[in-house]
């Protein structure tokens, strides 16, 4: 499975990894304790591909993003342990100027609020241009060129007018095509989008994610999509890894993943939303709250709210819910999940 | 009228039963039965009388220049003709974009702004011309839950605190003897532990104050709660809990939703009926079946398209309506039709003639010349 090419998966992209993240361990250490905001989590992405990070607020989904692109506030925040290797090289490994290097051009990220994230006393051209006079030296006048280049691409209309405009004369969407403007300067090879449209309104989050998709044909660039609408995830990604209390519980293609969970974590989520295609009958929601990051609950972190739970008596040996914590591992070929019981999940839950 | 009893005797245990006996709502019974009358012309059906009328609603804000000497230079019209109708029992799903005017329509709906036009017919009463202990019985009987729980709740005053402040105000509600105790059957009522009376909003989760929000509101046992996105700021796995106490709180009380909302999934799952608004007016009306099933104005069919599918089969199932530009600014609208400076069917009578909200054949209003049933979502079978 790991290396079989020549298998005929459309939606799953086995080429050569352009991004890995190898077992990153994060955590905060503040005044009331330590928060362990990342515990253990890897994936891949390769040339062309997109993967889903899909989790809830304090998953953990946002941190290993930032990990990723160094841009964690440390302190309080420290990688304790793992890899980031981008184009085989381990980011983590070298010097923090070595490391701007790699990253400048070759890794990019957007985030949620387009106008915090931009500078709001320098104009749009200017920011987008800072990427070219930074890197590649460029002049004022050929970044400022450059800068209406890439507005055009991202379809910002007039884009020759608005060069000069500030972030404030820009609507959300807009403002939204600036940041994406700015991210493709360089043609990374990664882009990570940290929930790109969760500010949006939905008929401008559809527009930004068409934007999104015919970049990633045009540039054959890896996404990394972190967000907690399933339906983005659906809609966009060709994988999934789900996220829960700094961890990854289930991974897969989206396919199988949202026709089938193999994680209660997973099912739990399909079962709370509701959809729009029907009026759907009254909501399963998961009971009780995501956990505190700086007090995860021993064994498995979802068992306090997991409706298929086993402790004490009920559990096989070895997996007991409340103590023994599952590892992401291979449920069927193709499928991982962290759970004790995922097979029974599997076979429970209806298939499409 | 008759007078207000400041310490209601009979009945004051469980509260919501002494409310009908005060008897201050007597005077204006024939009236109710008078606006039934009247309203009953082109009423959509709902799934009891009109509790609550919308009637031309208006609310433009003035835009101001200069800063000594203010000089009124526009107007944004933030709500600019809307009628609704909620029955009793019923719940209303209001859907749009931001900046439409939705939570405009909410702050008018619980006299927090006054309108500029139109009328809101509570029990067949004008709101504004309600006055003294009229207006007040109105505000007790018509509440809100705010969509950020973080803001909304005061975070020096303690959870029972928030949900007792009320009484403070309508004391008639709640005798002064019992209100920790009815504090806590609020709290636990809406799921939390009463012991937490005495904890602060920080103390509490997105959910958890959320539910505090509802308690607050249901403390005053309201006819009507308008509910203004209030699982919006929620994480995804608690949504749906929110969701389904609003529900059973509805069947238990028989309490009215204007629920007011940018997720078209979760408006279509709570709603009986659901409007769709757009820069200030309303677009298309009618059941969830009927505006999700077969929206036939070019609007809602562009909103429905653009929502992302769950489901891995649907995926590339709908039609995909993508729209350009963004919304017109409220303070320069377009002439006529608002949406036909972003519609695909955009004809000259769309630039000089707006829309009237009336049936065209499809069963349900639309305000469009070409309206035009047309499926956008696959239907689930």
């Amino acid at each position: 499975m790991t290396t079989d090419i020549t298998a005929p998966t459309t939606r799953t992209a086995p080429l050569a990894p352009l991004l890995e993240v190898d077992d990153l361990h994060v955590e905060f250490r503040t005044r009331s304790g330590v928060v362990n905001a990342v515990n253990g989590i890897s994936y891949t992405v390769a040339e062309g591909e997109t993967l889903a990070v899909l989790g809830e607020s304090g998953s953990g989904k946002s941190v290993s993003a930032q990990a990723i692109m160094g841009i964690l506030d440390s302190p309080p925040a420290v990688i304790t342990g793992g890899g980031i290797r981008f184009q085989g090289r381990d980011l983590l490994t070298l010097s923090e100027e070595e490391q701007r290097k790699v990253r400048g051009p070759g890794i990019s990220m957007i985030f949620q609020d387009a106008l915090s994230s931009l500078n709001p006393v320098y104009s749009v051209g200017f920011q987008i241009g800072e990427m070219f006079r930074a890197h590649r030296g460029a002049s004022k006048k050929e970044a400022r060129a450059k800068a209406v280049e890439l507005m055009d691409r991202v379809r910002i209309p007039a884009a020759a007018r608005r060069v000069d405009d500030y972030p404030h004369q820009f609507s959300g969407g807009m403002r939204q095509r600036v940041m994406i403007a700015m991210a493709l300067a360089l043609d990374p090879r990664v882009l990570i989008a940290d929930e790109p449209t969760t500010a949006l309104d939905v008929t401008v989050q559809a527009q930004v994610m068409d934007l999104l998709k015919d970049l990633q044909r045009e540039t054959g660039m890896g996404l990394v999509l972190i967000t907690h609408d399933l339906g983005v995830v659906n809609e966009v990604a060709d994988r999934v890894a789900v996220m829960y209390a700094g961890r990854i519980v289930e991974r897969g293609t989206v396919d199988d993943v949202f026709s089938n969970p193999a994680m209660p974590y997973t099912e739990g989520l399909m079962n709370s939303i509701p959809q729009v295609e029907s009026k759907g009958a009254r909501l399963q929601p998961i009971t009780g709250q995501p956990p505190n990051l700086a007090d995860i609950p021993k064994g498995c972190p979802f068992h306090p709210r997991c409706p298929r739970r086993r402790t004490g008596a009920q559990a096989a040996p070895g997996r007991d819910c409340a103590t023994d914590l599952p590892l992401l591992r291979v449920v069927v070929p193709g499928r991982e999940a962290a759970c004790h019981y995922s097979e029974e999940v599997l076979d429970v839950a209806p298939s499409a | 009228m008759s007078h207000p009893a400041p310490d209601p005797a009979p009945g004051a245990g469980t509260g919501r039963a002494s409310v009908p006996a005060t008897g201050s709502t007597g005077s204006t019974g024939a009236q109710v039965d008078a606006a039934r009358a009247a309203a009953s012309g082109p009423v959509p059906p709902t799934t009891g009388e009109p509790l609550l009328q919308i009637r031309g609603l208006k609310k433009h804000f003035p835009l101001t220049q200069g800063i000594l000497f203010k000089r009124t230079v526009g107007q944004v019209r933030a709500v600019d003709g809307v009628d609704l109708t909620l029955g009793r029992g019923e719940t209303l799903g209001l859907v749009g974009e931001s900046g439409c005017g939705k939570s405009t329509v909410s702050k008018l709906l619980v006299a927090l702004e006054r309108p500029t036009g139109g009328q809101i017919l509570y029990k067949g009463e004008d709101v504004a011309k309600m006055g003294g202990r009229a207006l007040k019985q109105y505000r007790r009987e018509v509440q809100i839950i705010f969509q950020d729980p973080y803001a909304s709740l005061n975070p020096r005053m303690t959870a029972g605190d928030i949900v007792a402040e009320g009484w403070s105000v309508h004391a008639d509600v709640a005798p002064r003897k019992g209100r920790l105790q009815r504090t806590q059957e609020l709290l636990e009522r809406v799921g939390l532990n009463p012991d937490y009376v005495n904890r602060y909003p920080h103390q509490f989760s997105g959910g958890q104050r959320q539910r505090i929000g509802i308690a607050r509101a249901l403390a005053l046992q309201p006819e009507v709660i308008v509910c203004d996105e209030p699982v919006s700021a929620l994480d995804v796995s608690v949504q749906a809990q929110v969701v389904n106490l609003l529900e059973d709180l509805q069947e238990e009380i028989g309490l009215s939703y204007l629920f007011i909302a940018h997720d078209l999934s979760v408006v279509r799952h709570i709603s009986d009926r659901v409007a769709v608004m757009y820069l200030g007016s309303i677009v298309e009306e009618g059941t969830d079946a009927q505006v999700y099933g077969q929206p036939s104005h070019p609007y809602t069919q562009a909103l429905l398209s653009s929502v992302p599918l769950h489901e891995p089969r649907l995926r590339g199932q709908k039609d995909r309506i993508l729209l350009t530009g963004d919304v017109p600014s409220p303070a320069d609208p377009p002439s006529g039709c608002r949406f036909r400076t972003r519609c695909w069917k955009a004809q000259d009578v769309c630039a000089t003639e707006a829309p009237a909200l009336v049936d065209r054949g499809q069963g349900h209003p639309s305000a469009c010349h070409f309206a035009e049933a047309r499926q956008v979502v696959p239907v689930e079978s």
